[in-house]
């Protein structure tokens, strides 16, 4: 009896190895038989109607072909892609921030483009078609492993009115550097006590590489040296940009603080519980869902991201992209029609651009448009862009942000004083880039 | 002749009891035992999530890297993971342990069955909703905005303080674990109910015969009769509570800032996950369970659980 048992117990022991041990993909190649591709992307509602509406297209012309596309938040996306990835079983075709998506590339993770089913000519073909050194972004060793779903800056959105309500006129009182933006802010708050109950403008906490970075660069710092081997370059401006959020904070002048509503949530609303806020192009096209009379009126305009004072470099929010990207591990068969899918998809630019969600694809045919020329303020995005790095992307970005972030919070919210901050984080960073080498 | 057949019978019945506890092993087996030991494993491991490269061995360097003593003043390092751990355990255990006693033993005495069941249900529906739900209603009390400054300040007579319930580092260490309390105190008043309920009425009868008063009563016939009760809900409010995770989760996305609230599990989620080194928060996770471990036999040896009670 006591056999038996023991004999169960070693049984269940060894199971789980054998049924995690168990079978590898198919890899034969076969490109007429059907195939299923996989498609995992982030919720969009505009982007999601369009893109059933093309794939039922694409169904159609490629009867063999069958796409199922699921979504979930991005917060979600980024997690549940690694994770299927880490198990491998991640899916035929993805799209995630750049700066969470470089390391799928350097990990051999993603399959390198199928020109000719993408559509292209060559290689050569594609480049030419692009904004000169996009694909640079997604490129190892000659190799190009994505195309971009879209590539999007953030800028200034400011509502008129609660400007009027404060006795300022947006038009010329906008902010044009960070100290107007603290004392313009000032100006439009409105406190019960300590609580904010309308807020001027307030960052967009915790995408620190994209906002906050840049705040340092315009001060003459950097995140790393051109090398890449020394971790927080130039002192003085870390601490200076430590400093303005520290003074920004609810330990300073409580302009805004982290844990109150994302700005770019309420800034549709005109509820006057906002003027300002830092977004995207798309804002435009979920304004005009969200509240269409506010949209259609003139109450609302875009502006450059500020400057500081005394800045050494114009340098705006940074931009960043989400690129298509294909398993290196699918069925070779099931890899060449998800190149064809990217392929059918991406040639509907103006589409993603009007009516999938304001998506910009970096195509030069796309950025030269009237179109996109004729959309409201795209000219500030356009220009804030030309004035704008890519986001820092390294396979380390997410570990350094949530550093940053850190780094920020701590003064902000918990009194820390920045130059201990910034000795944390400078410690931080360096360890995870040494790490990394 | 008759112990044979006695056997045979012993024997058919404990194929049937193994019949019936095969696949709750397989399901554990593959669920428990395999983590488990792939998380040992992985530990000596410099493993990455995404690297296809074979996990390189590293012996002890996990271990050695989260024990750094050159590390402990980064506020989110390892020992700070496990001081926020044990802040959260302690301020969240002790109340639930004896908060919940207190409501058990006042439901037990109701008289009203029906006020009885209420109660009951009414402090048991917040265990049955999900962490990420519980937390997001509670995200909207803390906001800034939101209930808890409005209640806060009629009570305090403060009107317009922000009580920071999410910013400052006491008070969001305070809001987890108001969250929690709030989550899981139903399920263990339920559990000390069910205690309450083995222990038989007579030695109450006889208590209030020998004259003893409700003071004496309670610290001289419930209590002690209730040990293994406590036992068992003391050990699994500890465990619960050093395994908490999604609390904290959801006030770091919702824009609380990390290090007060940086407990082992989301220390081990955001090395695993984002940052992606397994192999360090497989290290991680040994060294929560050797403290969940030793923890408990603590508390088996403190509270001498193994006697048995006689009535």
């Amino acid at each position: 009896m006591k056999k038996s048992v023991f004999l169960i117990l070693i049984i269940a022991l060894l199971l789980p190895a054998a049924i995690f041990a168990a079978g590898t993909k198919d890899q034969a190649v076969d490109e007429t038989k059907p195939v299923t591709i996989n498609y995992w992307t982030h919720d969009d509602a505009a982007r999601t109607k369009l893109e059933n509406e093309l794939i039922e297209k694409f169904q159609a012309a490629n009867p063999h072909i069958t796409v199922e596309r699921s979504t979930r938040s991005a917060q979600k996306q980024i997690e549940l892609v690694q994770t299927a990835f880490a198990a491998n079983e991640g899916p035929d075709m993805f799209n995630l921030p750049i700066e969470n998506q470089y390391a799928y590339i350097t990990n051999g993770r993603v399959a390198p483009i199928d020109y000719v089913a993408a559509g292209f000519k060559s290689k050569q073909d594609m480049l030419d078609k692009y904004m000169d050194g996009i694909l640079d972004t997604v490129t190892v060793d000659g190799e190009v492993y994505g195309l971009p779903l879209e590539l999007t800056n953030w800028a200034i959105y400011v509502n008129k009115k609660v400007f009027a309500s404060a006795g300022l006129d947006a038009e010329k009182d906008y902010p044009r550097t960070w100290e107007q933006m603290a004392d313009v802010s000032e100006k439009l708050v409105i406190r019960d006590g300590d609580i904010l109950v309308r807020r001027g403008f307030d960052f967009r906490y915790p995408y620190y590489l994209i906002m906050f970075v840049p705040m340092v660069e315009q001060l003459g710092g950097s995140l790393l040296s051109e090398d890449g081997k020394k971790a927080i370059i130039n002192d003085d401006a870390w601490i200076k940009a430590l400093t303005f959020m520290q003074e920004w904070g609810p330990l300073g002048r409580n302009l805004g603080s982290t844990t109150y509503q994302a700005p770019r949530y309420l800034f549709n609303a005109d509820n006057n519980d906002i003027a300002m806020a830092h977004t995207g192009l798309y804002q435009e096209g979920r304004m005009k869902t969200e509240n269409p009379a506010f949209f259609e009126s003139d109450d609302w305009m875009v502006v450059p991201f500020p400057v500081f004072e005394n800045a050494v470099k114009d340098v705006a929010s940074a931009y960043y992209g989400h690129f298509f990207m294909v398993n290196a591990d699918s069925d070779p068969a099931v890899q060449k029609a998800t190149w064809k899918l990217i392929g059918f998809l991406l040639s509907h630019g103006e589409d993603y651009l009007t009516r999938g969600g304001n998506l910009i694809q970096p195509t030069k045919a796309l950025l030269a448009s009237d179109t996109l020329k004729n959309m409201p303020y795209s000219e500030v995005f356009i220009n804030d862009m030309a004035r704008a790095n890519m986001v820092y992307y390294g396979s380390d970005s997410a570990e350094i942000q949530t550093q940053i972030r850190n780094a920020v919070e701590s003064v902000m919210l918990s009194g820390e004083s920045p130059q201990k901050a910034l000795a944390t984080l400078r410690s931080a960073v360096q360890e995870i880039i040494d790490e990394r080498r | 002749m008759g112990t044979k057949r006695y056997k045979g019978i012993e024997k058919k019945q404990a194929r049937w009891g193994i019949a019936f506890v095969v696949p709750a092993l397989i399901f554990f087996s593959v669920f428990n035992f395999y983590p488990i030991l792939n998380a040992f494993y992985t530990s000596f491991y410099d493993r990455r999530a995404l690297s296809k490269l074979k996990p390189k061995f590293i012996g002890l360097a996990n271990y050695v890297r989260l024990f750094d003593p050159a590390r402990a003043d980064n506020p989110l390092s390892f020992y700070n993971s496990l001081k926020a751990t044990l802040t959260f355990t302690v301020g969240t255990f002790i109340p639930l342990l004896i908060i919940s006693l207190l409501l058990a033993i006042l439901i037990s005495n109701l008289s009203s069955n029906r006020a009885k069941r209420f109660l009951q249900i009414s402090y048991y529906t917040p265990a049955i909703l999900s962490s990420v739900v519980a937390a997001t209603i509670w995200m909207l009390i803390f906001d800034p905005r939101g209930l808890g400054n409005q209640w806060m300040n009629l009570i305090l007579n403060t009107p317009g303080v922000d009580h920071k319930w999410k910013t400052d580092p006491m008070m969001l260490q305070i809001s987890t674990m108001l969250v929690y309390f709030w989550k899981y105190i139903g399920y263990f008043v339920i559990l000390f109910i069910i205690g309450l309920a083995t222990i038989p009425s007579t030695i109450y009868e006889a208590a209030t015969i020998d004259g003893a008063n409700k003071n004496q009563t309670f610290w001289r016939i419930t209590l002690p009769l209730l040990r293994p009760t406590v036992v068992l809900v003391s050990i699994m409010a500890m465990l619960q509570c050093l395994k908490t995770f999604s609390t904290q989760y959801m006030f770091y996305t919702n824009g609380s800032t990390r290090a007060p609230i940086n407990v082992i599990t989301f220390n081990i989620y955001i090395t695993g996950i984002q940052d992606q080194y397994l192999g360090r928060a497989s290290a991680m996770s040994v060294v929560l369970f050797v403290l969940m471990l030793v923890l408990t036999l603590f508390q088996f040896r403190t509270t001498k659980s193994g006697e048995n009670i006689d009535y």
